[in-house]
């Protein structure tokens, strides 16, 4: 497994394709194993970077802001008690049941489940689906460290456009 | 940081709103998922206490639309004002890409105001983050107060780093959009920058240069335009690099004093034991009520003048691309906790289908085995 750098740690994260594809087929075939209902994957700003599975019913926006809040306040609880933070959190629920974990220090893994599976078999999965998705995301750093991550020369200026069509002459 | 993912094609900056307790982050927010077209705005999420007080943050997301083949979102969250919750805030700021700093005009604020400009550098540092290379704006909010500051001496006591300042009353929603378009001009700029971009488009250096602070280009830039002459007072689009010597307000300075009725909501206001205490959400949805009212009327007449040309003034109304404007939109309901939604739907039925097929195949299996032990039975007697 590649090391965790300081560096890697202030890097931007910028995904493409094909970190893409392969984090959407370990995430896939983490659900088949496991019979678990949806799992996305979250930066620890709380943006989303992809997901999978029965994700429709869920408001992920709000989901990954707020999974991110969480793992933050938890990882001070975590300093308070000697620990650097908790690698995996756990909230049950009476139909839903909801399991995190980290990934590369950088981003989250969010496992949404019902009764359909059970807490050992998603912890047990989980806990290979980190390894994986860690592997997967210290490569895709690693590769893309090199590459222009520019987005198009003309976005600037399109923004600007835009932020001026979409406030138009709201106050 | 701002994440750019090129597979779904998308850009996210998270926005921060900084500020004393009770200067008007919330309502910010509140605001702007109120009058922003309903497509671009998501949910309202609002970790509060029972007396409405953030406790943690409050978060809407806004997605910009689609920007040079980029999906452009920005995710906008405010602090706790209070003191007593500093660990929060720090962790809100976590991974930030811009700062409104919220300041309340009343003058007996001034030391909060000052007090939590401080913490937030602190804060900033704390995360690995430069006040002074961070987008940052200033709205002076509650500029309807009768006792309000003027804007010289707020700028004189909060407006460190020559930032862009608006002035706003919050809960009308002046000045709340204009906060949100130069903030987020400030962010794209400076992830142009990064980019190695310079402000007209054209590569500059090699990129993931160093970004420089805002204040730092001095060249005014040329807005698009062709040959505009340079004193007049700026138009709105021109706010967003800030002026050198006096920091100029982008709100209009002509703000109309409000009516009396809202001001003690905006500043003390009665505590949540007196028999006429409102909870914000009350105000607010008065307050918004109170908007949509004025504003159906005055928009409606606005874009028939602004969109159509003298022959087709009568489709007006349906012009512009944002759908429902104020006027059609429904009262927001806000939830004081944070909610998000249950699953209702389809996912939910498609299993209690799985459950009822494997149960048929069971019951038929049992019916097959019975018959079969029956008829040996019957074979053997």
């Amino acid at each position: 497994m590649a090391e965790f750098s300081e560096k890697m740690r202030q890097a931007r994260l910028v995904f493409y394709e094909q970190d893409i594809e392969e984090i959407n087929k370990i995430l896939s075939d983490f659900l088949d194993r496991s019979q678990a209902k949806c799992a996305l994957l979250i930066d620890k700003e709380g943006h989303l970077v992809t997901k999978k599975g029965f994700t429709k019913s869920f408001n992920t926006d709000s989901i990954a802001a707020l999974v991110a809040g969480s793992f933050a306040a938890t990882k001070q609880v975590a300093q308070l008690l000697g620990e650097t933070e908790f690698s995996v959190l756990f909230h049950q629920g009476k139909n839903e049941n909801i399991h995190i974990g980290l990934v590369a220090e950088r981003a989250l893994v969010v496992v949404i489940f019902d009764d359909r599976t059970t807490l050992g078999m998603v912890r047990l999965y989980a806990e290979e689906l980190q390894q994986k998705l860690t592997d997967t995301m210290l490569q895709s750093i690693e590769r893309n460290k090199d590459k222009s991550n520019a987005v198009s020369q003309e976005f600037g200026n399109a923004a600007e456009q835009a932020l001026d069509d979409f406030f138009g002459d709201k106050k | 940081m701002v994440q750019i993912n090129f597979a779904s094609r998308e850009v996210n900056c998270k926005l921060v709103y900084y500020g004393p307790g009770r200067c008007g982050k919330t309502t910010n927010l509140q605001v702007v998922h109120a009058k922003a077209p309903a497509n671009s705005t998501g949910e309202l999420v609002s970790i509060a206490t029972e007396t409405d007080r953030t406790l943690y943050f409050d978060f809407l997301p806004l997605d910009l639309g689609t920007v040079a083949g980029m999906r452009t979102k920005f995710q906008l969250y405010t602090v706790p004002g209070q003191v007593y919750y500093d660990a929060t805030r720090k962790l809100v700021l976590q991974g930030c890409d811009g700062v409104v700093f919220v300041a309340d005009s009343n003058p007996d604020l001034m030391a909060e105001n000052i007090e939590s400009l401080d913490n937030l550098a602190k804060n900033l540092a704390e995360n690995g983050l430069d006040i002074k290379d961070l987008p940052i704006v200033l709205q002076y909010n509650k500029r309807d107060l009768p006792n309000a500051l003027p804007v010289a001496d707020l700028d004189a006591k909060l407006n460190r780093n020559n930032w862009p300042t608006v002035e706003a009353v919050a809960v009308n929603g002046d000045g709340v959009f204009q906060t949100l378009k130069v903030i987020s001009q400030q962010v794209i700029k400076r992830l142009n920058r990064e980019q190695g971009y310079d402000e007209s488009g054209s590569k500059k250096g090699k990129p993931g240069a160093a970004p420089k602070p805002p204040a730092a280009p001095p060249p005014p830039p040329p807005p698009a335009g062709s040959a505009p002459p340079p004193p007049p007072p700026p138009p709105p689009a021109a706010v967003a690099p800030p002026p050198p010597p006096p920091p100029a307000p982008v709100a209009p300075p002509q703000m109309a004093p409000q009516p009396a009725a809202m001001q003690p909501a905006a500043q003390v206001g009665p505590q949540p034991g007196d028999p006429n205490w409102r909870s914000k959400t009350d105000v607010f949805r008065e307050r918004m009520a109170e908007i949509k009212k004025t504003a159906s009327t005055s928009n409606a007449s606005a874009t028939a003048v602004k969109d159509a040309p003298p022959a087709t003034a009568g489709a007006a109304p349906a012009a512009p691309s944002a759908p429902p404007g104020p006027s059609t939109k429904q009262v927001p309901v806000l939830q004081p906790q944070t909610t998000v939604q249950p699953p209702p739907l389809a996912e939910q039925t498609a299993e209690p289908k799985k459950k009822g097929c494997f149960g048929m195949i069971v019951f038929a299996l049992t019916l097959a085995g019975a018959g079969i032990a029956g008829s040996i039975q019957w074979f053997w007697s």
